[in-house]
């Protein structure tokens, strides 16, 4: 579903090379754990995917179910299937939480060529979304993420990938800044996502989100490339033995 | 804060902001003319002009003199250039002071005789001048009540008002709400009292023109002890090509009164700049509370700037008595140039002033807009919160006085001022003056400038908006705290105006 | 603008001082700043710029003579180790000063006669550009008949700090222009002190090349009737770094200007005056105008002043943000803290600002003593007296922490501490 071939990447101001050629296919229906160590390019990989400012693709391609994403707008790879949950979800002062939900619904929803959401079956699916994620109405009425600790805010962003429904899920590094409960809920509202047309593509430094969002398929980052890939035991091997150790082995 | 009353924006009205932006399609919506038989004063400015608007009005001899003396004060004095706006000369010659449709040369006596293309155009304008129906843009509330909120309207077209609603309703609760022509001939001892007792005819520049020159407006009067059982509103629309409107509103909140007035303002599209001089005055009693909501959308000029309203303003709200209370609220998007200050004299103990503005440049358009709170009372409050929003090759300017008078013991200002900038060739400034004469008040002002930030709206983007819908839903957001102070059909008109104000000015 | 003075014209003396006598080397800039000067004339209270401060006992001439106040009153820096440069009654004195010769720095006066001088290009330039978009007269004036001053050219690293001083002995008015050129790289602290005179009318053109920086201390105090005017300019290049602070005590009229322009990328310009003012006759005004035109360069303004007995103190802070100065940090704070009913604050902070990608604010409170902080510190024991001082020096640390010199702002911290104890009652 999602394809990417030999992708480099530069920093646009500067002539520094941050991927240098990342090879990585995630087929529907799986779970693929990127880890490294920081400074490995894990979430410059996930801005590039998504399309943000400030990195100049040199190489490589990336294809989401067949279709070229690198010359479209983030908006358009949205309504593509593609969800990034954030590693520090944005605060936006004044604009409503719901509000912020149901333009992103109906942005995409329109961009398909779908009707709009009529705001009751909207406000049902919220609520019935946000109570599996414990959130609550005044949480929901609050301007998007601000004054949010960091449990609800990466709650609102499963949230939001409850809602938008996208076929592409890229978590960065949702597990930071979570305490074990609160890492629970949220690979609990991730699992109840998971099906057969859906992939996804968790990346994280530890090994301990991975215990509860099973991955399929586990590579391992380094340097702007993926060195190594295994099945979930070498997520294993990485919290026993640390990366310098599989770093070495395959240098 | 907490004592503030705050109105609930309705849930989910960005997404409406955004729909409207798309079937606007960014043009001025208002930009149309109507076709009506216009008869005018001759061209230029003099006595003999000033003679013939205060005869066209019927007006008794000293209101004639009244102005007579403000024109031979404005032939003296020069127009004030310490604000940044710049203009072409104004030929104050080349205007006319005077334009009423023909059909209005004899008053109606009910709006059933009102000349039809004159309701068809405030009709067209979202504002039926039908009692039994509502102001465009009231819709039921989300908790499921009836929105059966009435608002008079008083509809000035041109040099006249053409007629006001709920006259009848209003007048058995007491309030007195008619056109300021009409409140000279039926009631001379309230203008005679408070006409040029909150801003002099020595004003200003614009305010001494505009007591000169006025031809109408509307006049307010609620009794003591009275809450205004609807909202009141003036719907000003300048229809006549070279002609310049000068309107003048009194409100009179006598003790213990409350009323909520609502002002709106449009023009037709035109090449050459036409002239707005306004001067509204407001007397607040003990115990009274007066809020007055304003949004303005003249016609702001094409996009390389020609055109536009020349919107030269005096507002000031006169706190007489203990506990009075007023409160401004602007959403300024449309004129060429703005030039207006909406003022608080807190001249009574515990009397509180608020303003709250948003200001809107795009294209070529220019404000130099705020506010002065004059603490003179003891324990007296006030509170400043202005968002200026600059675009294209816009000047936005917060210009503001918060003065505590010696006297003026243990009282409180808070002004936040904000501003963002939207491309590279605009100018966003603020200009307070602070003036602290007692130490037991206490002052505070906060400023910042930015651009609208890039995380925000890549975060927008990558959950599916556009740029443009993503920067009206971020530049909603950043004047939130303004939008929740309008009355609620306001604030809905008010948050599409920000979106369509600011088309064109991304990518 | 022009204001007709009865008995005394500043302009026509001026005129005749640069008719009168040959300067040498900065003639040339003197009669060029006596032109702008005719043409500006001198200021008046119509004027904006001088909205909150009456110009006009800084342009009358009768001045009664004033105390004596010698060096040791003078230099309240006396333990550190600086180079001294001492002027009295507005001209250097070489018997006071230290021995000029010095590695790295090359010192010398204003008076010094000659054609030639590395300063002649130098002298009234800032000045002269600062003249827009207000008119700064009283500095032009400077420019024009300047009795003296200290031309002092970095160019490498210099050991000490250099330190000007003032002191007064029998003329009431005292006029002094210096130049500060720091090279490339090059850095330097400078000192400023003393009484120089009853009225003193001080201008200090600085320029820092790339990658250069100076630290400007300065300490206004000690004489009750003090009359000044002061101008810092400062041109501030890439990566250089420009740092002012003021302390000021006392004194009738002080009103220091200070326009710098941020002309090189990334450069950084601070700004921080601490003043303390008791009685109706005290009249402080800080009026700051910084320009930024360049990319990625900050600014920082930090006033603070503590005001008694009827004491005025006005704040007049401009930042401009110039097109195309984008990734610009402009921050700026003004505060009074009032410690009685009579003392009032006047304050003009201003933004104007033609940059997009900017991130600029300010801010500006005025109030009294907090009671709750007093009362929370009386009930830990702490008399009234000492909880009002450490709230008082608490306010005013933000701006003394901007000295980045730590033995000199604990100097700084003991005046203050001294003149607040000095008024208990």
């Amino acid at each position: 579903m999602l394809e990417i071939k030999d992708l480099r990447v530069n920093l646009e101001d500067e002539n520094k090379e941050i991927l240098k050629g990342v090879d990585l296919s995630v087929e529907a229906g799986k779970v693929h754990a990127i880890m490294g160590p920081n400074g490995s390019g894990k979430s410059t990989l996930s801005y590039v995917l998504s399309g943000k400012d400030g990195y100049e693709v040199v190489g490589g391609s990336v294809k989401l179910d067949g279709l070229d994403i690198l010359e479209m707008e983030p908006e358009e790879r949205a309504a593509a299937g593609l969800f990034l949950a954030f590693q520090y979800p944005v605060e936006i002062p004044g604009v409503g939480n719901m509000t912020f939900l149901r333009t992103a619904v109906n942005s995409q929803r329109k961009a398909r060529g779908e009707d709009e959401i009529s705001a009751t079956d909207f406000l049902k699916q919220v609520r019935e979304r946000a109570k599996s994620l414990q959130i609550d109405a005044e949480m929901l009425k609050r301007p998007v993420n601000v004054g949010f600790s960091g449990g609800e805010k990466k709650r609102n962003e499963i949230l939001q990938m409850a809602m938008l429904e996208p076929r592409m899920c890229i978590l960065d590094e949702t597990d930071s800044g979570l305490d074990v409960d609160a890492m629970k809920l949220v690979a609990e509202g991730v699992n109840a996502l998971r099906d057969a047309g859906r992939g996804f593509l968790v990346i994280t430094h530890y090994q301990r989100l991975l215990d509860h969002i099973k991955p399929d398929v586990v590579h391992i980052m380094a340097n702007g490339k993926i060195v190594k890939t295994g099945g979930p035991e070498l997520a294993l091997e990485v919290e026993n033995n640390g990366y310098s150790e599989i770093l070495s082995e395959v240098a | 804060m907490a004592s503030f009353e705050s109105i609930e924006v309705k849930d989910g009205v960005d997404q409406e902001t955004v729909d409207a932006v798309r079937e606007v399609g960014g043009a001025y919506k208002y930009g149309w003319e109507t076709d009506i038989e216009m008869e005018y004063a001759p061209k230029g400015l003099n006595t003999d002009i000033v003679k013939l608007i205060s005869d066209k009005n019927e007006e008794p001899e000293w209101m004639t003199e009244w102005r007579l003396k403000a024109f031979n004060r404005w032939e003296k004095i020069k127009e004030p250039k310490w604000s940044m706006v710049q203009y072409p000369e104004i030929d104050f010659q080349d205007q006319y002071y005077y334009a009423r449709p023909k059909s209005m040369a004899e008053k109606p006596k009910s709006l059933d005789e009102v000349d039809p293309k004159l309701l068809a155009t405030y009709d067209k304008l979202g504002i039926p001048l039908k009692e039994q129906m509502l102001l465009a843009g009231v819709e039921t509330a989300d908790n499921g009540e009836q929105g059966e909120r009435k608002v008079a309207v008083d509809a000035v077209f041109d040099s006249v008002s053409v007629g006001t609603t709920f006259q009848k309703e209003l007048k058995s609760a007491g309030v007195i709400f008619c056109s300021i022509s009409e409140a000279i001939k039926e009631h001379p001892e309230l203008v005679k009292k408070y006409l040029g007792s909150v801003v002099p005819v020595t004003d200003n520049y614009y305010a001494t023109l505009n007591s000169a020159v006025f031809s109408d407006g509307s006049f307010v009067y609620v009794p003591p002890g009275v809450r205004c059982p609807m909202e009141l509103s003036t719907y000003f629309r300048i229809n006549a090509e070279n002609t310049g409107q000068f309107e003048r509103t009194l409100i009179i909140a006598d003790k213990g009164s409350y009323v909520s007035y609502l002002e709106g303002c449009t023009a037709p599209k035109r090449d050459t700049a036409q002239l707005h001089a306004a001067v509204v005055e407001i007397v607040v009693e003990e115990d009274a509370e007066v809020k007055y909501s304003t949004v303005q959308n003249w016609f702001p000029g094409d996009e390389d700037g020609n055109g536009g309203i020349y919107n030269f303003v005096t507002k000031r709200a006169d706190c007489r008595g203990d506990r009075s209370k007023v409160m401004w609220t602007q959403v300024e998007t449309g004129s060429a140039v703005t030039w207006k200050y909406p003022s608080c004299i807190l001249r009574g103990d515990d009397s509180q002033g608020e303003f709250y503005s948003i200001a809107i440049t795009n294209n070529h358009q220019q404000a130099d807009t705020g506010t002065k709170m004059v603490h003179l009372g003891k324990n007296t409050k006030s509170r400043i919160v202005s968002k200026g929003i600059s675009a294209g090759f816009a000047q936005n300017t917060y210009r503001g006085l918060v003065s505590m008078h010696p006297k003026a013991k243990d009282s409180r200002n808070y002004t936040q001022c904000d501003s963002l900038l939207i491309g590279d060739k605009c100018g966003a400034h603020t200009v307070p003056y602070i003036e602290v004469k007692n130490n037991s008040s206490r002052v505070e002002h906060e400023a910042t400038t930015s651009k609208v930030d890039d995380d925000q709206l890549f975060y927008c983007r990558q959950r599916g908006m556009d740029e443009e819908e993503a920067v009206a839903l971020v530049v909603n957001g950043f004047c939130k705290d303004v939008l929740q102070a309008l009355p609620m059909e306001f604030a809905m008109e008010a948050q599409q105006l920000v979106a369509i104000s600011l088309e064109g000015s991304v990518g | 603008m022009a204001i007709k003075q009865q008995k005394f014209d500043p302009i026509e003396d001026a005129t005749f001082q640069v008719a009168n006598k040959n300067r040498g080397w900065s003639q040339k800039a003197r009669e060029g700043a006596l032109k702008r000067l005719s043409t500006m004339g001198m200021p008046s209270r119509r004027d904006e710029y001088w909205k909150y401060t009456n110009p006009t006992e800084l342009l009358t001439e009768k001045l009664s003579v004033s105390p004596v106040v010698g060096l040791e009153d003078a230099n309240i820096f006396s333990e550190l180790d600086a180079l001294k440069i001492v002027f009295c009654d507005g001209v250097f004195n070489p018997d006071l000063s230290d021995d000029l010769a010095a590695e790295n720095i090359i010192i010398s006066r204003l008076e010094e006669n000659g054609d030639l001088h590395w300063a002649k290009n130098y002298y009234g330039l800032l000045e002269e550009k600062a003249q827009r978009p207000v008119s700064r007269s009283l500095a032009a004036l400077n420019t024009a008949i300047a009795s003296d001053g200290a031309l002092i050219h970095v160019k490498g690293k210099v050991e000490k700090p250099i330190q000007i001083l003032g002191i007064r002995n029998n003329t009431a008015e005292a006029i002094l222009h210096h130049v500060i050129k720091v090279e490339k790289d090059c850095s330097i602290t400078l000192l400023e002190s003393g009484p120089f005179a009853k009225r003193l009318n001080s201008v200090m053109e600085v320029f820092l090349d790339e990658g250069a920086s100076l630290e400007h201390i300065r300490a206004q105090g000690r004489d009750h009737d003090r009359l000044a005017v002061t101008h810092v300019f400062a041109d501030i290049k890439e990566n250089a770094k420009f740092k002012s602070f003021t302390l000021s005590a006392n004194g009738m009229l002080t009103r220091n200007e200070c326009v710098l322009t941020l002309s090189g990328d990334e450069c950084a310009a601070h700004v921080a005056g601490a003043s303390v003012g008791d009685g109706k006759s005290f009249h402080h005004d800080d009026t700051v105008f910084i320009t930024h035109d360049a990319v990625a360069c900050e600014s920082r303004q930090v006033f603070k002043k503590v005001l008694r007995n009827g004491a005025t103190g006005v704040f007049q802070g401009k930042i401009l943000v110039k097109e195309g100065a984008q990734k610009t940090d402009g921050y700026q704070i003004s505060q009074s803290l009032l410690l009685d009913e009579d003392s009032q604050f006047l304050a003009k902070p201003e933004l104007e600002i033609y940059a997009d990608d900017v991130a600029c604010s300010h801010g500006s409170t005025s109030g009294a003593i907090d009671e709750e902080a007093l009362f929370y510190l009386c009930s830990r024991g702490i008399s009234k007296n000492d909880a009002a001082d450490m709230l008082t020096l608490a306010f005013l640390a933000e701006a003394v922490e901007e000295i980045e010199n730590d033995k000199i702002a604990d100097i700084i911290v003991e005046k203050i501490s001294a003149w607040l104890s000095r008024r208990r009652n």
